[in-house]
């Protein structure tokens, strides 16, 4: 017994005692391990589509400016200062923007209005196939008036100019990718081992994690946390338990409620609460389901569509679903956005009014089997849900409820992620449940989701109606004040509202999870962890993770 | 032997080809197709057809599998559509992991199943073999995943003695001394690979148990307890060295279990070896590296099958006295 024994012992030796002193020790010490459910695809700004690089990307590179925790978009109220140290309006349609000559790459040339010049042509290039070139197109062009002025000439006028100038780009090093060409950017070594310009340099990147190290020298402040690590997981329940088992310290968000009392059992870890940027819905196919030339048989009836919308009771299902960590939106909306508190009235929750309405459509019961018909067609439609979301196949299933007794057929089609955004792209549903995560702003997103112009692209129902266009061009495009602006922004809801082509079901309070031994925890809603530079874990609470140097 | 083994050679290249293509007909069967952008973060469609345009997804499906080949013949198993690197090097980095935890997981199922198989043959029809086969049976039937999460919840998220996932301590690792790196990846393979390892060993301990009590009846252990030849080494020297020939075969019948156990493993683990690298590319569509994945596991399937028929002809004249008839 004592012989087995022997290698056990051996091992726990080898684990305690081989192990070089910690050495770190005062303000500037600390390692924070963020939990993230997956990998980043590249850390190259322009080419990026995943949220875990965003995550990165807000360590490693700047903007000109950065959006404030109002999440402000109109003007450049609350926007804070980082590579330009100021800006100017020249005239209606020219921004200048003067840079913070103490800013410096972080293999040492200092970051220059060329190097902005640069990040725009890189961003609007075709062949870098940016996802973010759609929202620059209002942006004529960017010059460099000398090294430390940025010049951006507008195409036109319009409230979210300077949102778009700053929230969009991340100002690249020229000198070290104007070599690399363009149509290589999407798989480029530069992705894989960056070098940028804000407070925190990169490391290394290998299957398992990523590490950045703080920049000491970074000229807004030397960051507290002196290491930030991302670890990989396969799926949020594995990310969720290493933070219950202490691997990790940080994750943005717990997602459903079951995982909080889970998460607040653990005693190192601290819950904040801040404004959701995402929201879902029951989106309605105003096309024929796999035909997006034909009207739908039942959806493209406006009465329908209001009846199966009234018969939701959104409230209902909100507090079941989520408790108080959601609410039953206005609007197709997050929380975080300006427009929640315009004063829109969705339609209410009315089973008779919404039995009245199909009656008189129409619709009834004629063979007595429970579900309504008319002309042969029986009130039946397919529910999409993706099988990777338990709260939206918790609503598909009382949904289903509620509209049966109503004498609505619902059939529920639970298919994986990406087959469930491959029929919404098609147009393979008669109603789904989709969940958006947004921009801080409704004017970049809402004519791709509610207009013509979305069609086959965002806007999966192809809902469209003239009345709302020419609404949402005066609340994006003409309002001259943020009065006028809510004004606006209200009748399009309405509108979108009377029209009916969704029920809007939740948008959820995000819950994040950081250990509380950190302190000066801010969290921005659009950018989970985009002031950690700021964030400091006192000395007296540092543990032994924190003081081990690399 | 030469000959047997050249056509052995040959059935191996052919089954490699056969699952390659398989693969990269039922992956464009199946109901998606690559680069469709996430529908809560969604891309403007031109972009996405830019994307297709840049991989070659937009092709006719012959061109693609054409080049697919040319490709391969070239060494090339392309750009990974979700990692924007060389598929290469994606596997570069994940078959090491998956190696270490597969041969810490074939060591836990033959040492352990093979031991327990002899202790139950030695003390058959006793309450120990009762109990032991009870337990292994157990064992056999539970699904890997879940025994995977008990694992978790009982070892490490509720006693805090092993990590729960990872295969080191991301934080400290680089700061331990070698010894130290060493004990890091050990008390991080711990959990996984006796997970996957103690599945195989139910199964291994039971086969075991019978080849052994066939071995135990045989002529030769009853002339040899005629001579006075002690029941221990009866049984360690005599039986199971004739009883391990079965076992071989088992040992190449394993590789493909362990594979598709590490499958689950590396998912509920977070262990980046191949099994998670294949698992993360099915839900995301990237062809490439589900067909590199394929590629990578049939050829360690097909070599350790060989290797066991190799081995078993090593170990038992009969086996090359008849292949050598037969040529």
């Amino acid at each position: 017994m004592r012989r087995a024994l022997l290698p056990l012992a051996a091992l726990c030796l080898l684990a305690t005692g081989a192990r070089r002193p910690a050495d770190c020790s005062g303000d500037y010490c600390g390692t924070l391990v963020f939990a993230a459910g997956g990998q980043p695809d590249i850390l190259l700004p322009p080419v990026s589509v995943s949220a875990l690089s965003r995550d990165i990307h807000d360590q490693i590179f700047l903007k000109l400016a950065d959006i404030g925790m109002t999440l402000n978009t109109v003007g450049d109220r609350g926007f804070v200062p980082v590579l330009a140290k100021r800006w100017e309006w020249r005239d209606s349609l020219t921004l200048v923007f003067h840079l913070d000559p103490r800013a410096h790459w972080q293999d040492g040339p200092p970051v220059t209005a060329g190097d902005v010049a640069f990040t725009f042509q890189a961003y609007t290039d075709p062949q870098v196939n940016s996802s973010s070139a759609p929202i620059l197109a209002h942006i004529a062009s960017v010059t460099a008036r000398d090294s430390l002025t940025a010049v951006f000439r507008f195409r036109d006028r319009y409230p979210e100019m300077f949102y778009d100038a700053v929230y969009h780009m991340r100002i690249l090093p020229a000198h070290l990718l104007a070599s690399v060409p363009r149509d290589h950017w999407m798989s480029a070594d530069f992705g894989r081992a960056p070098v940028g310009d804000g407070p925190y340099r990169f490391v290394t990147w290998t299957p398992e994690y990523l590490e950045l190290a703080a920049d000491s020298t970074f000229f807004l402040g030397r960051p507290h946390i002196r290491r930030l690590l991302w670890r990989f997981t396969p799926n949020f329940d594995v990310a969720i338990t290493q933070l219950i088992a202490d691997q990790a310290d940080a994750l943005e968000t717990l997602g459903p409620p079951p995982n909080v009392p889970r998460v607040q059992a653990a005693k190192q870890l601290a819950l904040y609460r801040y404004s959701g940027t995402n929201y879902a819905f029951l989106q309605f196919n105003l096309t024929a389901n796999g035909d997006t030339t034909r009207p739908h048989p039942i959806l493209s009836d406006r009465q329908v569509r209001r009846a199966i919308t009234m018969a939701v009771d959104r409230v209902k299902l909100c507090q079941s679903v989520w408790g108080d960590l959601a609410k039953a939106p206005p609007g197709p909306m997050p929380q975080a956005w300006w427009i929640w508190n315009v004063g829109t009235t969705p339609l209410p929750y009315d089973t008779t009014e919404a039995a009245r309405l199909l009656t008189a459509d129409g619709w009834v019961d004629s063979d007595g089997d429970g579900i309504r018909d008319k002309g042969g067609v029986k009130l039946s439609l397919h529910l999409a849900t993706p099988t990777s979301s338990g709260s939206r196949h918790r609503y598909a299933l009382l949904i289903q409820g509620q509209l049966k007794s109503l004498g609505v057929d619902i059939q529920i089609d639970e298919v994986d992620p990406v087959t469930f955004n491959q029929r919404l792209l098609a147009g393979l549903f008669d109603a789904a449940l989709p969940a958006w995560n947004t921009d801080p702003t409704p004017s970049s997103s809402f004519a791709q989701r509610w207009t013509r112009a979305g069609w086959g692209r965002f806007n999966y129902g192809r809902y469209a109606n003239p009345n709302l266009e020419r609404l949402l061009g005066q609340a994006t495009l003409s309002a001259a004040d943020p009065q006028s602006a809510a004004r606006a922004w209200r009748a399009v809801l309405d509108t979108l509202n009377q029209d009916a082509p969704g029920v809007w079901l939740f948008a959820p309070d995000n819950v994040a999870v950081v250990h509380n031994r950190v302190a000066a925890v801010t969290i921005r809603p659009d950018s989970w962890w985009a002031l950690v530079w700021t964030w400091r874990i006192p000395p007296d609470r540092l543990l032994d993770r924190d003081r081990t140097e690399r | 032997m030469g000959t047997w083994l050249a056509r052995r050679l040959i059935a191996a290249v052919a089954i490699v080809f056969a699952v390659v293509t398989l693969t990269f007909f039922l992956m464009h069967l199946g109901p998606a197709s690559p680069i469709v952008p996430s529908a809560e973060q969604p891309l403007d469609p031109d972009v996405v057809a830019r994307l297709r345009q840049q991989f070659g997804t937009d092709q006719a499906l012959s061109v693609q599998y054409v080049r697919y080949l040319t490709q391969l013949a070239h060494g090339n198993l392309a750009v990974s559509f979700s990692q924007r690197r060389p598929v290469a090097a994606a596997l570069a980095d994940a078959i090491p992991n998956t190696i270490v935890l597969a041969g810490a997981a074939l060591l836990v199922d033959f040492g352990l199943g093979l031991l327990l198989g002899v202790v139950m043959a030695a003390r058959a029809r006793s309450r120990l073999d009762a109990g032991l086969g009870n337990a292994t049976l157990f064992l056999r039937s539970v699904p890997t995943f879940w025994l995977a999460l008990i694992v978790i919840l009982v070892f490490g998220e509720r006693l805090h003695w092993f990590p729960v996932g990872g295969t080191i301590d991301i934080v400290r690792h680089h700061s331990f001394s070698f010894l130290g790196r060493i004990a890091d990846r050990l008390w991080h393979l711990a959990l996984p690979a006796l997970t996957l390892g103690v599945v195989g060993a139910a199964g291994t301990a039971r086969f075991q148990r019978n080849a052994t009590l066939d071995a135990l009846s045989a002529d030769y252990v009853r002339t040899a307890r005629a001579k006075g030849v002690t029941e221990r080494r009866i049984v360690a020297v005599h039986a199971l060295r004739n009883a391990l020939l079965p076992a071989i075969t088992l040992f190449g019948l394993a590789l493909p279990f362990l594979l598709t156990g590490a499958v689950l493993i590396e998912t509920v683990f977070a262990w980046p070896g191949m099994g998670k690298l294949a698992a993360d590319a099915i839900f995301s569509r990237d062809y490439p590296v589900v067909l590199a994945c394929a590629l990578a596991a049939s050829v360690m399937v097909v070599a350790g099958n060989l290797a066991a028929d190799v081995l078993y002809a090593v170990a038992d004249p009969r086996i090359r006295i008849t292949e050598r008839d037969r040529a």
